[in-house]
């Protein structure tokens, strides 16, 4: 028997062992991709122009310049929204216990295009800065809606009832907007480069704002990942395990709304990520929510960073939209995955 | 234990026909027909062609009630001709057929799927046709060509949900969510031909994809008659082996109907009507969904004459809507802003109230 | 005063109380059950003394204070729940699965200590799972499955236990493997278990008290001996039974008195072949099920399907209904190839109960009755005569007459099987195929259900093809036997033929014996693990599986 257990013993290390590793290497490669992220563009510059112009600026360089105004944003905005949006996903699969949940299902995209719309068109506000807190707003609202009316009826938030309320949330906001440009091509515009989702052209300050919210939801996240492992065992389980299951669904969605907002505020509706990127690295991490976490909190920029990195070389000297490209990459996943279940457990 | 004593012929046996179940027959033709359903297809024809002959007086140009019957029914002035026959007609007639294809695709799907939450809107035909509709407007091509290309944009749209939906036979929730899936890749194409013309281009394509019965002449009247004359009464037969698949692929397999030819069957006359209806007047959202609730409701379970019912309230659904955007708002909207507005809270209360088995 | 019980608890959904006013013990150090039909509280009751329920009224109370006003760890530390059916996070280990078990012990920011490790190492010990717990739980067997369960709440190291229908879903053989490691839990680690259990006998055998509940209340409460008997069994559930008693374990054993008028036995050896397969190999996509499977099953004669979860029972059925088309070989209906005959042919000759049936719910008796006649139909006649004299006669065969314009979703689970039997008999099938038609049910309908089946089969003829699940059903209502293990056929027969401690070995794993029942001649399984309710190392008794045989080590060395 000791020599059956001892064994056991040492795969469990191995494993721990193996994800750790495995961690330290994806860190690697979001460093490889911040650095890339600086780089590549119209202007294509060296790895030493991006590092000098962040540890030893000099501000006749017009390479550095570039960098500190432009591409530093831009990569900074891309870590936050890509770790908060992966991270969101992940929480929101745990606490509803649906492989489905996803900002994007949640009404969230629509909740903030909507509030930027009315902003533009009513109080005519023009800027990125300006947008944040209206996109914030509407976002919040939007899946605050979207999930009590799924978990209001009999039978609680099911995959099915959560992806509907949510299209069709989507849908009526989207029919207001539409009316709304409808009657204003200005704000149709404005609104159609916001509506794609995109890294480029968000000053720096934009990032500051929206940090706070990002870091309370992504350090709320990690804390609350040993909760969200009992939960996802389901709710009666759980509860007798001795958990507080509303506390913890409120406190998870409290979270959810608090990054998805600050991410959606920052780069538009960004497809997918948050669906697709927790489903990635669950294939290598398993059900421990600790560990997926960890892995979406890195695994999310790269992704994300490196799409927007494809849509910078794709239709050079035009920029492809990095919303556009995860709703195209991410899209496929979510098919794999209705193909891949039983039916049964959707 | 005596009722377990099968009786040896139905002597004395209540027949259904003392209810409000009716039996025809008629040599090798029986169909057994609900009398109030019959009662409500009359009535709400009748309040549709009262509807109609109303709203065609509507406009900045009024035109009394007698005018349009007579300018209907080819006796009318010529004034009154050119207004009611020429720029009203069209559009009414559209926005009726329309209306009656979207509610007919509406209670197919719903009772495919099995799911009264789901339409063809949800699952990405009218977002495929809206993809392929606004490249075509945005990059200029030949207007003429609009409706039979966002029609192939629709019917490749549900050709590739139902493909991809396929493992050894097509599950109806699979379907659900791969639609779900491919409305957001063509959501995206749409969103990457938006940004990336420019904005004067932009306008028509959006204004196009909010769907309206605006712009419609006879020749898209014409063509909408003859899709419905074939759709319909084949969506009303079909809804007897709909039935029979509703209680499970194995029951109906084993009761002798074919499952999947008759489920392709189905999505294609589905896809059909709300191929036909996107194609000419663009998205229009929760009309699909709505009307075969509302059918259900006053008819009871979905058969052949509670599809025809099912028709006539879309038809009349529609065409209120759009009286509504045209006549009755601040600025004028298109319908399909106009049905969602109405649509969706209604739907948002069905789901509150849904079965916990969705 | 006992650590757990109820004061005057009143539980109510929206709508009419589920529980109305109990005051009962759970008697410490014992192993209680709660038995009674479906829908008469006993899981809502259950729930109630976790935590998960608030009550109405009164209250579930844990150590002299009541169970909700306590906090919510703290219960958890005491008392473990397994609720029913519970579902497993994909592709968790079942060492994972247990380790958070220990949730309740720890807190938000202390990681988990070595005394945690050691609690799951022992849990993983004690439920017999030490050797799986690098396995996915998705990819074991039902009886593991529901082991690793229980490890998970014996890793919470409390020393109260409630369980929810351990047992549903499970072969006779993993039944035993689950109650076994119940009884030990409470003999070897002093556990006070309450659970919930689906089947009188199995409550009967295992448990030292069991509680009889009907609408909320209960009608008996005491030892097995005290409960079980023919006028407390009527009273709960409605059905009339004799009580024997086990002549090994001594514990009783409630037979449901069916409609014998018709029980007389029919040889099935004298009958001509109703429908036969041949040399059939089935599959499903690459997974070969069965191989070279011959079988013939006698007209007018009542032939029941058993053998243990997962032997190819279901898939032999599809096959024979037309469901799922043989890799090679044939079936033959009469003298035709059913491959040749068109669907509707085949549709008019041979009907299908599938198991668990979900019509929409909107569907009304009577059209759910009339459907039924689809074979015959055409979307241009669609209600010829025939039709509806058949479905008269149909829902009139079935009692459900007065039922006919109710909805499926507002019947019970009986009254629901029987709509579905009624529309297989409005198809007049000669031969009529059931999966399963008795699960979910509680004993009142399962007999009332099997009476229904006997019944036709006796007026019309009619050939019954069904699975079952339970061996002893299988025995007093079947006239020819067809035992499967592992996709194959092992034996067929008549019952009292082929039933036989041997072969219950052999096929289920189970240490059983059989006596022939007095009255009708059949064959009674008795399953032998438990003596006098005690536990003995019946595990390690059985011929096992290669899968059983390490697990009852650590069990073995712990009890001795």
């Amino acid at each position: 028997m000791v020599a059956e257990s001892a064994p056991a013993i040492s795969t469990q290390v191995g494993w721990r062992l193996a994800k750790a590793t495995g961690l330290m290497v994806l860190v690697g490669v979001l460093l490889l991709v911040l650095v890339l992220s600086l780089r590549i563009g119209s202007l294509g510059l060296t790895t030493r122009d991006a590092l000098d112009a962040i540890f030893n600026y000099n501000p006749e360089s017009y390479e550095q310049t570039v960098v500190r105004s432009l591409r530093l944003p831009r990569t900074l905005i891309g870590l936050g929204v890509g770790a908060a949006l992966a991270v969101s996903g992940a929480v929101m699969q745990a606490a509803t216990r649906n492989p489905l949940a996803g900002p994007s299902i949640l009404g969230v995209s629509s909740g903030a295009a909507f509030a930027v719309v009315t902003a533009i068109y009513f109080l005519g506000i023009a800027t990125p800065e300006g947008y944040v807190w209206f996109a914030f707003g509407g976002a919040a609202a939007a899946s605050i809606l979207v999930y009590a009316v799924a978990s209001a009826g009999r039978g609680g938030a099911t995959p099915v009832k959560l992806a509907l309320a949510g299209v069709i949330v989507s849908a009526l906001l989207g029919s207001w907007s539409t009316a709304l440009v409808l009657m204003d091509q200005e704000t149709l515009d404005q609104v159609r480069f916001w509506n794609a989702g995109s890294l480029a052209g968000r000053p720096l300050g934009i990032f500051w704002t929206v940090l706070p919210f990002m870091g309370i939801g992504l350090i709320g996240a990690i804390l609350l990942s040993r909760q969200l492992n009992v939960m996802s065992m389901g709710e009666d389980t759980a509860r007798a395990l001795g958990l507080h299951t509303g506390r913890v669904r409120l406190i998870s969605g409290v979270l959810v709304v608090m990054m998805t907002g600050a991410a959606v505020a920052a780069a538009g509706p960004i497809g997918f990520v948050g669906l697709a990127v927790p489903h990635i690295v669950r294939l290598f991490t398993g059900p421990d929510y600790r560990w997926t976490i960890a892995y979406c909190l890195v695994a999310g920029p790269i992704l994300l960073l490196g799409a927007d990195i494809v849509g910078r070389v794709v239709v050079r000297p035009a920029e492809l939209q990095v919303g556009i490209i995860t709703a195209l990459c991410g899209a496929p996943i979510l098919i794999v995955i209705a193909r891949r279940r039983r039916v049964a457990d959707l | 234990m005596s009722a377990y004593v099968l009786p040896d012929t139905a002597e004395g046996v209540t027949t259904a026909s003392t209810r409000r179940l009716k039996s025809v027959r008629l040599g090798p033709v029986s169909f057994r027909l609900n009398v109030r359903t019959l009662g409500l297809i009359g009535i709400a024809f009748a309040a549709l062609v009262l509807f109609s002959s109303w709203a065609l007086t509507l406009g900045s140009f009024p035109v009394p009630v007698s005018g349009v019957i007579n300018s209907v029914l080819g006796r009318g002035s010529d004034e009154y001709d050119f207004i009611v026959r020429t720029l009203r007609l069209p559009r009414l007639l559209a926005a009726l057929m329309v209306g009656a294809a979207l509610g007919m695709s509406g209670a197919i799907f719903q009772g495919l799927v099995r799911n009264p939450l789901v339409s063809p809107d949800i699952i990405g035909i009218n977002q495929g046709a809206t993809a392929v509709a606004v490249f075509w407007i945005v990059t200029g091509q030949p207007v003429g060509m609009l409706a039979p290309v966002a029609f192939a944009g629709a019917t490749v749209t549900a050709l590739l949900v139902y493909v991809l939906s396929w493992r050894g036979g097509v599950a109806p929730s699979r379907l659900v969510l791969v639609g779900i899936g491919i409305n957001a890749v063509a959501a995206a194409g749409t969103t990457y031909i938006l940004v990336k013309y420019p904005i004067e281009r932009v306008g028509s394509a959006v204004a196009w994809s909010a769907g309206s019965v605006y712009a419609s002449t006879w020749d898209d009247v014409a063509i909408l008659s003859i899709a419905l004359l074939i759709l319909t009464p084949l969506a009303a037969i079909l809804m007897w082996h709909l039935r029979i698949l509703q209680f499970g692929d194995d029951t109906a397999a084993s009761l002798g109907l074919p499952v999947e030819p008759t489920r392709l069957l189905l999505v294609l006359v589905g896809c059909g009507c709300s191929a036909i209806a996107v194609s000419l007047a663009g998205p229009i959202g929760f009309v699909a969904l709505m009307v075969p609730h509302i059918a259900r409701m006053l008819g009871g379970a979905m058969t052949g004459s509670v599809l025809i019912l099912t028709a006539i309230l879309g038809a009349l659904l529609l065409l209120a809507s759009d009286v509504v955007g045209q006549h009755f708002l601040p600025v004028s909207m298109p319908v399909g802003v106009v049905t969602a507005v109405v649509g969706a809270p209604y739907f948002l209360f069905l789901l509150y109230r849904a079965n916990a088995r969705l | 005063m006992t650590r757990l019980e109820t004061r005057d608890l009143t539980l109510a959904y929206d709508g009419p109380p589920v529980v109305d006013g109990l005051t009962l013990d759970l008697p410490d150090g014992q192993v209680t059950s709660i038995i009674g039909p479906n829908g008469c509280g006993k899981s809502t009751l259950l729930r109630a003394l976790a935590r998960l329920n608030r009550p109405t009224s009164g209250a579930a109370v844990l150590d002299g204070e009541a169970v909700h006003r306590q906090p919510t760890k703290e219960v958890a530390r005491r008392l473990g729940l397994l609720p029913q059916g519970a579902q497993a996070p994909d592709a968790i280990t079942v060492e994972d699965l247990v380790r958070r078990g220990r949730f309740p012990h720890q807190s938000f920011f202390t990681p988990p200590t070595d005394a945690d490790q050691i609690a799951v190492n022992r849990a993983l010990e004690l439920a017999g799972v030490e050797h799986l717990r690098n396995r996915a739980v998705d990819e074991l067997s039902g009886g593991q499955r529901q082991r690793a369960w229980i490890a998970m709440s014996l890793a919470q190291e409390t020393s109260l236990l409630l369980l929810d229908e351990p047992t549903t879903y499970l072969d006779i053989a993993h039944q035993e493997e689950v109650l076994e490691l119940i009884r030990y839990l409470n003999e070897h680690e002093g556990k006070t278990i309450a659970m919930v259990l689906h089947d009188v006998n199995e409550a009967a055998r295992y448990s030292d008290h069991v509680i009889a509940m009907r609408n909320g209340a209960v009608v008996a409460l005491g030892t097995p001996a005290e409960v079980i008997n023919p006028d407390t069994v009527q009273a709960v559930f409605g059905v009339s039974t004799e009580v024997i008693t086990d002549p090994h374990t001594g514990a009783p054993v409630c037979l449901p008195c069916g409609d014998e008028s018709t029980a007389a036995c029919r040889m099935a050896d004298d009958c001509p072949i109703a429908l036969a397969a041949h040399d059939l190999t089935l599959a499903y996509d690459k997974r070969i099920v069965s191989a070279g499977l011959d079988v013939n099953l006698p007209e007018g004669v009542i032939t029941a399907i058993i053998g243990p979860n997962a032997c190819g029972k279901s898939t032999l059925l599809r096959a024979l209904s037309r469901l799922l088309s043989p890799r090679a070989g044939q079936v033959l209906l009469g003298e035709d190839c059913v491959r040749d005959l068109g669907r509707r042919g085949f549709a008019q000759r041979v009907g299908l109960l599938p198991q668990a049936p979900a019509p929409p719910m909107d569907v009304t008796v009577e059209e759910l009755v009339a459907s039924g006649r689809a074979p015959y139909q055409r979307w241009w006649r669609q209600w010829s005569d025939e039709d509806e004299t058949t479905v008269e006669a149909a829902l009139k065969a079935t009692g459900m007459v007065e039922f006919r314009d109710r909805t499926i979703d507002a019947l019970s689970g009986g009254q629901r099987q029987r709509a579905w039997l009624a529309m297989a008999l409005a198809r007049r099938t000669p031969v009529m195929l059931l999966d399963e038609p008795t699960t979910y049910l509680d004993i009142a309908h399962q007999v009332d259900v099997l009476d229904l089946v006997r019944a036709l089969n006796t007026r019309e003829h009619t050939t019954v093809v069904m699975v079952l699940h339970d061996l002893s059903q299988a025995c007093r209502y079947a006239d020819n036997l067809v035992v499967m293990k592992d996709g194959e056929i092992v034996a067929t027969g008549h019952p009292s033929e082929v039933v036989t401690a041997d072969l219950v070995r052999s096929v289920f794993g189970v240490e059983a014996s059989v006596v022939t029942e007095p009255v009708t001649g059949r064959p009674l399984v008795f399953p032998r693990n438990a003596v006098n309710g005690r536990y003995r190392n019946a595990i390690i008794e059985v011929a096992p599986d290669e899968e059983a045989a390490p697990v009852a080590e650590p069990v073995l060395s712990g009890a001795n």
